[in-house]
């Protein structure tokens, strides 16, 4: 029944995208349960509420109501003109009862309505002020019908021909009055159920600040935006007796619909419904626009990478004009949250400790980009104890589009920041398109150790570090163990990998998409939480507005990996993340073994933590040596160290 | 000196201001870069608005070198701290842009007042030296690029500012 409930949801919490989408399915059983059972289940998805008893009828009757219409328009435009009128229209999502009252009106044209334009936004008054992005509490036990929330707005008509659980009331001092809910209650009068349909279609939308937004294209005539507070007050007065039952309209119900539309498409999609999922697609993008913050722009991404797939759009042009802009993005990403700065921190603490005695030392960087990494490592070696050891830096980067050598320009600025600060500095740049087109000849290794340098009195002492670049091997069968060989072949006394923390590489789409969508709202929950606060102090520097520029190009960035991660797949799907656990396993296998981030590192990532200003939210947790950090209870990065495994490894007898 | 008898008070006043005018911190230099050595920086700001001899004083990077190693445990590096501190722009700029804003964040308000307390701040705060001498030469580094460029790898550190 629950199709598209797979989503994991355990474990997850304390943010308000994902959040919903456990409440959500709180409150879809609780649905299921009040009506009948045996609604149809893929039209419940696009918003109509049929029973699978009544389809046959339903069918007929839309027959019917597609050759009334089609023979009425000869006859009378302006019937037409009325039927399509907005003043008049009556709820679609119970579709049999829709297309009764619609075959009735047709044979009978009921009396001209007074079109007194209704306000829109009367609901403000009796709305408690939208929710801040607080998590739903415990689901209520019933719910109206969430298709009463969708973009098509409902005027009832004067006949009592409703169904009871329709005619509610707002009761304003309901004992479950909470924040963001309005409480619904039976009423006699059937007039005011015009405007409480209105009231609690726009009410879902309380939350959003683009109150014109929902359902732009349907709702016209409603112009008028006054709210009448007298009105409104009069109708809230006389609630009806105690004993009808009440329902409780949760104001983010928009986003838990969201949610399973989001899901319902992905299910689509992977059953080849492109139809249904194209539909589905557009609801995505209407819904989207009645949520704020982190949620919309989650969706936003997600709709795209969706309708990517199902057109096949493949956003991926020019590579080689990718990497530039993608270093850009990643610049901003780098700026506007903690993320690549722990990396970048807790991978030199490693290296460094890995370092301690040695005079010649070798960093092989397999992501050089701007070189943000090094800095710092080169300033903590010139101030070690016994004085700076030679530092040779061996970066591997893509190609680039025009002929501007990055690697090499980034490498004449940290020998520029090498003499400085009088750090013996060596420099070589790798050009590749691929990790697994490096051979261990290049990166300066020999079986008999030190071939290049000419054989020096002092072998220097290698590291490799790899940040959010292994994972882009595994698009490719056998490049992972090919680059793994190599590393080996280098002898390295200490290997650093950062990588995301969650898995986009395994299983059917659907759970791709649900790990996917999981991640990123968390990711963007983050950036929401962390970037107020510095985008505040940002903008009254003299850089201003800083602070937000890097945060909707971070944005951008990580929109670009929800591209790849949905609409991707075969080679191209490069973002194919793996959790920790699976890293271990793939290193394990290669010949490594773990080497435990000390203690140094936990204390340097807390302490930076703490000077974000979002910093309360972030999360440094070690687990079993590598450390993590995340948003809440999400970890959402890893950083892990690692070293060639002494124990049954063939090749260490020969040294 | 001997005592001279001089009618009225405006011969002891007189005695008294020479007596002051003798001793003058503003003579002993040595004297007064101890004492202002021992400020926070905050009131080492405020002293350099002085007069012409502390502004002086309080811009020597001696000073603030002191004032950033006051926070550490074992007096801070030696002369390889110096001069990789120099190299990257002296003490006073890591001041500036990282350790105070460090120290603000950590202590949650102005910066600790006069000595570290406990063995366990000064390692604590001897880590943060290092936090901060590392986000220093991510910074120095930015700047390398050229004046065109923007460093930004320290605003998260910046305080708002009521522009209003």
């Amino acid at each position: 029944m629950k199709r598209e409930h797979q989503e994991s949801g355990g474990g997850v919490g304390g943010y308000p995208a994902a959040e919903m989408m456990l409440s959500g399915k709180g409150k879809m059983t609780g649905m299921e349960e009040e009506h009948d059972g045996g609604v149809d289940e893929l039209l419940a998805a696009l918003g109509y509420k049929v029973r699978s008893s009544d389809m046959a009828d339903v069918a007929l009757k839309l027959e019917q109501l597609e050759m009334a219409m089609g023979s009425s328009a000869a006859q009378d435009d302006a019937f037409l003109s009325h039927l399509a009128s907005d003043t008049v229209h009556y709820n679609p999502s119970d579709l049999s009862t829709w297309l009764e009252s619609m075959l009735s009106e047709l044979n009978a044209p009921p009396p001209p309505l007074p079109s007194a334009p209704i306000p829109k936004h009367q609901s403000n008054q009796l709305d408690l002020p939208p929710p801040p992005p607080v998590p739903a509490a415990a689901a209520p036990a019933s719910i109206l019908d969430p298709a009463e929330c969708s973009t098509v707005t409902t005027v009832d008509l004067p006949t009592p021909r409703r169904q009871s659980e329709y005619d509610l009331k707002p009761i304003p001092s309901a004992a479950t009055a909470a924040p963001g809910r309005v409480v619904y209650g039976p009423e006699a009068t059937v007039e005011l159920n015009a405007r409480d349909r209105k009231r609690m279609r726009t009410s879902s939308s309380s939350s959003s600040s683009s109150r014109g937004g929902i359902g732009v294209g349907v709702v016209r005539g409603m112009g008028s935006s006054m709210p009448s507070a007298t009105e409104a007050s009069s109708m809230a007065a006389g609630p009806a007796a105690g004993a009808l039952p009440v329902v409780v309209v949760d104001s983010q119900e928009a986003g838990i619909r969201l949610v399973h539309t989001l899901m319902a498409c992905a299910e689509a999609v992977q059953q080849e419904n492109l139809k249904a999922a194209d539909a589905l697609v557009k609801q995505i993008s209407v819904l989207a626009t009645s949520q704020g913050g982190a949620m919309r722009k989650v969706a936003g991404y997600f709709a795209e990478a969706l309708a990517r797939r199902i057109y096949r759009v493949h956003p991926q042009q020019d590579c080689a004009l990718d990497s530039a802009f993608s270093d850009i993005l990643q610049m901003h990403f780098y700026e506007s949250c903690p993320y690549l700065k722990f990396a970048h921190f807790t991978a030199n603490q490693a290296i460094l400790e890995a370092f301690a005695g040695c005079r010649r030392v070798h960093v092989i960087d397999f992501g050089m980009r701007q070189g943000m990494q090094w800095p710092a490592l080169m300033q903590a070696l010139a101030l070690r104890p016994g004085g700076p050891p030679s530092f040779r830096l061996t970066g591997i980067g893509p190609p680039q589009p025009d002929n501007t050598d990055a690697l090499q320009q980034v490498g004449w600025k940290l020998a520029q920041f090498a003499d400085t600060i009088h750090v013996d500095f060596q420099y070589r740049g790798y050009v590749a398109n691929s990790l697994a087109d490096l051979e261990p000849c290049m990166l300066g290794a020999d079986a008999a150790g030190g071939c290049s340098s000419g054989g020096d009195e002092e072998p220097e002492a290698v590291a490799v570090n790899s940040v959010l670049e292994l994972h882009r091997l595994l698009a490719r069968p056998g490049a992972l163990e090919k680059v793994l060989g190599t590393v080996r072949a280098v002898r390295p006394r200490i290997v650093t990998a950062v990588e995301q923390e969650a898995n986009h590489n395994a299983g059917s789409f659907l759970e791709r998409f649900t790990e996917a969508l999981h991640y990123y709202s968390t990711m963007f929950d983050s950036l929401e939480g962390g970037c107020t606060a510095t985008g505040a102090a940002a903008a009254a520097e003299v850089a201003t507005g800083g602070g937000q520029q890097d945060r909707v190009m971070s944005e951008v960035y990580l929109g670009r990996q929800i591209c790849n991660v949905v609409a991707c797949e075969g080679a191209e799907r490069t973002e194919r993340h793996e959790t920790l656990g699976q890293w271990r396993g793939r290193m394990t296998r290669a010949g490594f073994e773990p080497v435990h981030l000390g203690s140094n590192a936990f204390k340097q990532a807390s302490m930076l933590l703490a000077l974000f200003a979002g910093g309360d939210g972030y999360r440094v947790e070690e687990k079993d040596g590598c450390l993590t950090l995340g948003w809440h209870t999400r970890p959402l990065i890893a950083t892990s160290a690692w070293r060639v495994a002494a124990a049954g490894d063939a090749l260490s007898a020969a040294r | 000196m001997g005592v001279m008898i001089l009618p009225l008070e405006e011969e002891e006043e007189e005695e008294d201001k020479k007596r002051r005018n003798t001793f003058s911190i503003n003579d002993n230099v040595d004297l007064l870069v101890e004492i202002l050595g021992r400020l926070d920086g905050r009131s080492l700001g405020v002293a350099a608005c002085v007069c012409k001899l502390w502004s002086s004083v309080c811009r020597k990077d001696s000073v603030w070198e002191a004032l950033c190693n006051r926070h550490v445990a074992g007096g801070g590096g030696g002369p390889g701290t110096r001069s990789v501190v120099a190299a990257l722009g002296g003490y006073r700029r890591l001041y500036r842009l990282c350790v105070g804003p460090v120290l603000d964040r950590l202590a949650g308000g102005p910066g600790l007042a006069g000595w570290a307390a406990t063995r366990e701040e000064a390692a604590h705060l001897s880590l943060s030296l290092s936090l901060s001498l590392s986000l220093f030469s991510i910074d120095c580094y930015e700047r390398l690029g050229g004046p065109r460029q923007r460093p930004a790898s320290l605003l998260f550190l910046c305080k708002p500012v009521n522009v209003s």
